[in-house]
């Protein structure tokens, strides 16, 4: 394990304190903060975010990003889950589509692609999952197959976060039969406004409508949208997958919560109410220093990849704990419409919360990943 | 910083390797006392760390004392390692008084008064008392709070203990005269509670990882069903869970020791946070441990008893977990909800930082 306490260098610091005091005057007062990566869909708010350089400040700078630090990235990532920020809309385009152009894109992708992503401009949805293919994600069934003019796409994928607000989703489908399973995947880069494709809703059960079925009907994808290489599907994603667990994400889809029920609640806790609010601080602040050495590593060039396991991990069962202590601490029935933000944030989360350790991999799944790695002897 | 910790772990876990033998620990826990194990850790200076040299002691920083401890939990070493440096040599430092030779020891001494010439009141849960060679603590005189040093030979020591058999004596001070007192700088008692509970937090993170690497080990070679149990996913979720817990406990132990910089106190909040979460880590992890290990863990023969009675021991020493997480909690709720997550996320900066 690698993990180690890490400082912020005075620049870094100096970074976080520029983006809290430009969320300040951009968010409006009576701001309703978003749970984490939960955030609203909000192109203006990416734009204006872009226009300070803090959308895709991983990307080089010959490609229209800042040529941050994996660090500075994170620095400004955590303060904007932190204030709920509305980051719904350039969030995987910046998270992961970026970097996967980066590492595995043609020069022509990077330059059409990412100097538009660092504009927030341009808009991802990860089309990865599918009615049959779940944990199990090389059982996917879309396929494409050569034409004359690149692939023809048929399938279906579902869960597809703000399929029917993006630009592109990159789906992960079957380019060819191979024997083994992992083999013969490859990812496409789909615009989501080509004939062939139907964006349906799929409500989930607060009845909010941000997921989505996907068909893909006979949907034509020009050879120059292959990401990476063809056949190589499977270690791009998994490799991708490694990268982007172990983020702010996972753990500050309650700062909102926290902050409503210090500001609601704050001047009158009793003992027990001080220590049940003081534990979830005080593993907050552990399992940030966790995340951030995660992070820390990635940018020493290491590939940390049982470590940001096992952060997911921690960081998601956190965020789930906190909602059972402050809905006891509410001690109230909840209503998702009280007047009180500080409820109506708990109904939100309490909505939500069973998603936290499913998305980007499940509980059960991570854990499986860094059992492996702990009885290979990966543990000291 | 962390490359100099590793190291320090490393030079402290090769001097107990041979020595924190199950027999040896036997021994110590009939006895209440490891003088063999005693002497080779003091022998290289290892107990002193973090007391200035001027006083005494071996120099270094709070992290690197932290770094020291973690070895001892893990071992685990039978000896007062925290109190001989970390909180009784660093009092006696504060207030300008010189280490004496041998283990020194200390405790929370919240109704011991000094009058000027003796002192009276008692001392509850004292480590190792019986076989100290002082006491340091703070007692309170006419004019404010005064550091005293004293011959556990002229109290009356009734022998208690903890579950992992390490003394924890009640001593009675009636009557009896100090070596040497000087005045406590302020704040005095709350630091020394700080570095109380910061110490059993890196004891903890020690331990953990010892348990972590044990517990691993074992289901690793127990064969069940024609495959080792580690091979069960009930069984790994548990290995899962003590490494994590493992991982959190060291990093906010380590975390808060840092929060010292290279010769000053840890802050208040940080050891606040590594007090909860050590706490709480040292259930789970005891808890996972023994599940996965089934009854060959519950034996006194395996060496995952002497760890996991320690960290039921250590989770409830300076206060335990609840004291520390409502002190963080009553902080945070005063400080305002826009304070929230600037004084959570205040983390480390490397010098130099504009603040
Ligand atoms: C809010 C939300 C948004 C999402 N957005 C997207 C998106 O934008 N794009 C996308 O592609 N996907 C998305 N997903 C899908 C997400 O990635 C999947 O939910 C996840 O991969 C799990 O798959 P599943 O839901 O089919 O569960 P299943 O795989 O059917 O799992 C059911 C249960 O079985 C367990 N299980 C399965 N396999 C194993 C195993 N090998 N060992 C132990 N236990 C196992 C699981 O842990 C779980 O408890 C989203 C999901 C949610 C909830």
């Amino acid at each position: 394990m690698i993990f180690a306490p890490t400082a912020l260098s005075p620049h870094e610091d100096a970074l976080r304190h520029d983006v809290r005091r430009w969320l300040a005057d951009t968010l409006p007062a009576d701001f309703r903060p978003g749970l984490g990566l939960g955030g609203r869909h909000d192109p203006g708010f990416s734009r204006a975010l872009a226009g300070q350089g803090w959308v895709g400040m991983a990307i080089p700078r010959e490609y229209g990003g800042a040529g941050a630090s994996t660090v500075e990235r994170f620095v400004v990532v955590e303060e904007l889950l932190a204030a709920g920020a509305p980051i719904a809309a350039h969030w995987i385009a910046e998270r992961q589509t970026a970097p996967a152009l980066l590492r595995f894109g043609t020069e022509e992708q990077r330059r059409w692609f990412l100097p538009r992503i660092a504009a927030g401009e341009c808009f991802f949805s990860l089309g990865m999952s599918e009615p049959d293919a779940g944990s199990d994600l090389a059982s996917v069934r879309t396929t494409a197959t050569r034409t004359e003019e690149g692939w023809r796409v048929d399938g279906t994928k579902v869960w597809t976060t703000n399929a029917h607000l993006n630009h592109f989703v990159v789906v992960l489908c079957r380019t060819s039969a191979a024997q083994d399973r992992h083999a013969g995947l490859s990812q496409l880069i789909v615009d989501l406004s080509s004939p062939g494709v139907t964006v349906s809703p799929i409500p989930l059960i607060d009845g909010e409508l941000h997921v989505n079925e996907v068909v893909l009907d006979g949907v034509v994808v020009p050879d120059e949208r292959v990401l990476g290489e063809v056949g190589q599907g499977w270690a791009q994603v998994t490799a991708e997958l490694a990268h982007e667990r172990s983020g702010p994400d996972r753990y500050l889809s309650v700062l909102g919560l926290l902050r409503a029920f210090v500001a609601e609640h704050g001047k009158d806790l009793d003992e027990a109410a001080a220590e049940a609010f003081g534990g979830i601080a005080a593993r907050l602040w552990s399992i940030r220093q966790l995340s951030l050495s995660v992070a820390r590593a990635l940018e020493q060039g290491e590939a940390p990849a049982t470590e940001a396991a096992l952060v997911k991990d921690v960081g998601t069962v956190f965020e789930q704990e906190v909602v059972e202590t402050m809905r006891d601490l509410a001690a109230a029935e909840i209503d998702p419409e009280a007047a009180s933000l500080f409820e109506r944030l708990l109904a939100e989360c309490v909505l939500n919360a069973p998603s936290w350790t499913l998305r980007g991999g499940t509980t059960e799944v991570l854990r499986g990943i860094a059992a492996k790695a702990l009885t290979r002897g990966g543990a000291r | 910083m962390s490359d100099e910790g590793e190291e320090l772990r490393r030079a402290v876990a090769d001097v107990l390797r041979e020595r924190c033998t199950p027999e040896a620990l036997e021994a110590a826990e009939r006895d209440g006392e490891a003088p063999g194990i005693w002497t080779a850790l003091a022998e290289g200076g290892f107990p002193t760390v973090s007391v200035p040299e001027s006083a005494g002691g071996s120099g270094g920083s709070v992290a690197q004392a932290c770094a020291v401890l973690e070895a001892v939990g893990a071992a685990p070493a039978p000896v007062p390692a925290a109190e001989t440096g970390l909180l009784g040599g660093r009092l006696l430092a504060a207030a300008g008084l010189e280490l004496p030779e041998g283990p020194v020891t200390t405790a929370a001494s919240p109704r011991l008064a000094f009058d000027g010439e003796v002192l009276a009141g008692s001392v509850a849960r004292v480590p190792w008392a019986r076989s100290a060679a002082a006491l340091a603590v703070l007692a309170d005189a006419p004019d404010g709070p005064v550091v005293v040093l004293v011959d556990p030979a002229a109290t009356a020591v009734t022998p208690g203990r903890n579950l992992a058999g390490e003394p924890r004596d009640h001593v009675v001070l009636d009557g009896v005269r100090p070596l040497a007192t000087a005045p406590a700088p302020p704040g005095a008692g709350d630091a020394l509670r700080r570095r109380g509970a910061l110490s059993r937090a890196a004891l903890i993170a020690g331990a953990a990882r010892a348990v972590a690497g044990l517990t691993v080990r074992y289901t690793g070679e127990r064969v069940q069903f024609g495959r080792p149990v580690s091979a069960f996913p009930a069984v790994a979720a548990h290995l899962v869970r003590i490494a994590e817990q493992t991982e959190l406990v060291a990093m906010a132990a380590r975390a808060a020791a840092a929060s010292a910089g290279e010769d000053g106190e840890p802050a208040g909040l940080d050891v606040a946070a590594a007090a909860a979460v050590a706490s709480r880590a040292a259930g789970e992890v005891a808890a996972a441990a023994h599940q996965a290990t089934g009854a060959m863990g519950m034996t006194r023969e395996f060496a995952l008893g002497a760890l996991t009675r320690r960290l039921w021991s250590w989770r409830d020493e300076w206060g335990g977990g609840r004291p520390w997480a409502a002190e963080l909690g009553r902080a945070l709720a005063a400080g305002g909800a826009e304070e929230l997550w600037p004084t959570v996320s205040r983390g480390l900066v490397s010098p130099g930082a504009a603040r």
